[in-house]
């Protein structure tokens, strides 16, 4: 556990002991008989369990996970969408899509090769003016993925292979130096691009009518209807602000290339 | 459906429009439902927010709408199937 989180989370800058955070999580073992033969890990948020515990090995996917919980349960100040958010010269792409879309695949691809991470799982955009707030963290990674980026970018790195979690086998990537130092970096959105990975499938950028745009972000979102007007505006804002795709590849190279020619609308700031 | 019944909207200050091109995104806020609307529903829908309306003057809309030379008889029929559409979807009742 300490060594994935000295190894993902080594370029981050410590919080004093006495500064202000919005949430205290830690991982600890559940007070059952379990801790003898097969141990176990409890994810806490303020001292609450919001999990069942999991097998230690998962100990630090867990950390993840229950990270990404507190997040997506609590920071209603922002529309928050499922979605991969990456940014290029001061524009973002922001990537909905459901699990096995191949969005974090495709993330952990554009962030060694030139792009910003702002997140492989959590589009936050704020309700006071449509920016969105970078959440870099280690990008989730599973299965097949895990080797394929590990191929894509051999100086990428990864933490160690947990097997059987309820996700499959899955690692983590580290988020890239410098998109960890421009953290409090906003960013307008300019593209909402849906991705599928599709086997042996050319590269397909497909322009999506915005108003079907806007209902398929609002079903990855997960405080949309929360948020009541103010998400609705904040939304119809976003959409106006983005030129909206469908996605289809296979190469991760071919999408690269695809997302390198990408140009914002001309009303975008 | 008889002529003289009125239509309107369940409440004017709920209903929040955005259109691109040809479809509306419309969101009520006292449902906090979201829909997609094609124009026609979307224009239909504009009219009773503005006031209440009979079917005869909502058919008279729809005629413009569509730029058709069909009137009355061989419109109600289609209508009729939007007003049940946005009534299903509590966007609309009769008065």
């Amino acid at each position: 556990m300490s060594e994935s989180v000295g190894l993902l989370y080594a370029d981050y800058p410590l919080a004093e002991q006495t500064d202000f955070a919005d949430f205290h999580v830690s991982l600890t073992y559940p007070r059952n008989l379990r801790r003898w033969f097969k141990p176990q890990v409890l994810f806490l948020f303020d001292g609450y369990p919001p999990f069942k515990p999991l097998p230690l090995d998962q100990a630090f996917p867990m950390l993840e996970w229950g990270l990404n919980w507190c997040i997506s349960n609590h920071v209603n100040h922002c529309l928050m969408i499922h979605a991969a958010v990456v940014e290029k010269g001061g524009y973002a792409v922001i990537m909905p899509a459901p699990p096995g879309s191949g969005k974090s695949t495709l993330c952990a691809a554009l962030v060694n090769r030139g792009w910003r991470l702002l997140s492989d799982e959590l589009a936050l955009i704020r309700v006071s003016d449509g920016k969105l707030t970078p959440l870099p963290r280690p990008v989730s990674l599973k299965n097949e993925s895990i080797d394929i980026i590990r191929r894509y970018e051999p100086s990428a790195i990864f933490s160690r292979k947990v097997a059987d979690t309820i996700k499959g086998t899955v690692a983590h990537m580290k988020a890239p130096a410098d998109s960890i130092t421009r953290a409090t970096e906003v960013v307008q959105g300019a593209w909402v691009i849906f991705p599928k990975y599709q086997a042996g499938a050319k590269a397909c950028l497909e322009a999506l009518p915005q108003s079907r745009a806007f209902m398929r972000v609002a079903d990855n979102s997960f405080n949309y209807s929360l948020l009541g007007l103010n998400g609705f505006k904040t939304m119809a804002n976003l959409i106006d602000a983005s030129l909206c795709y469908d996605f289809t590849y296979s190469k991760l190279d071919d999408a690269i290339e695809i997302f390198g020619a990408l140009k914002p609308q001309a009303s975008s700031k | 459906m008889a002529s003289n019944l009125k239509w309107r909207v369940r409440s004017d200050r709920a209903l929040h429009f955005h259109s691109w091109g040809d479809e509306f995104i419309v969101y009520n806020s006292l449902s906090g439902d979201t829909h997609l609307l094609g124009s026609v529903a979307a224009q239909i829908l504009l009219r009773l927010q503005q006031a209440p309306s009979d079917f005869m003057s909502l058919a008279e809309l729809l005629t413009s709408l569509l730029q058709t030379e069909m009137m009355g008889e061989q419109l109600e029929p289609q209508l009729v199937n939007i007003l049940e559409d946005l009534n299903a979807l509590a966007l609309i009742e009769r008065t």
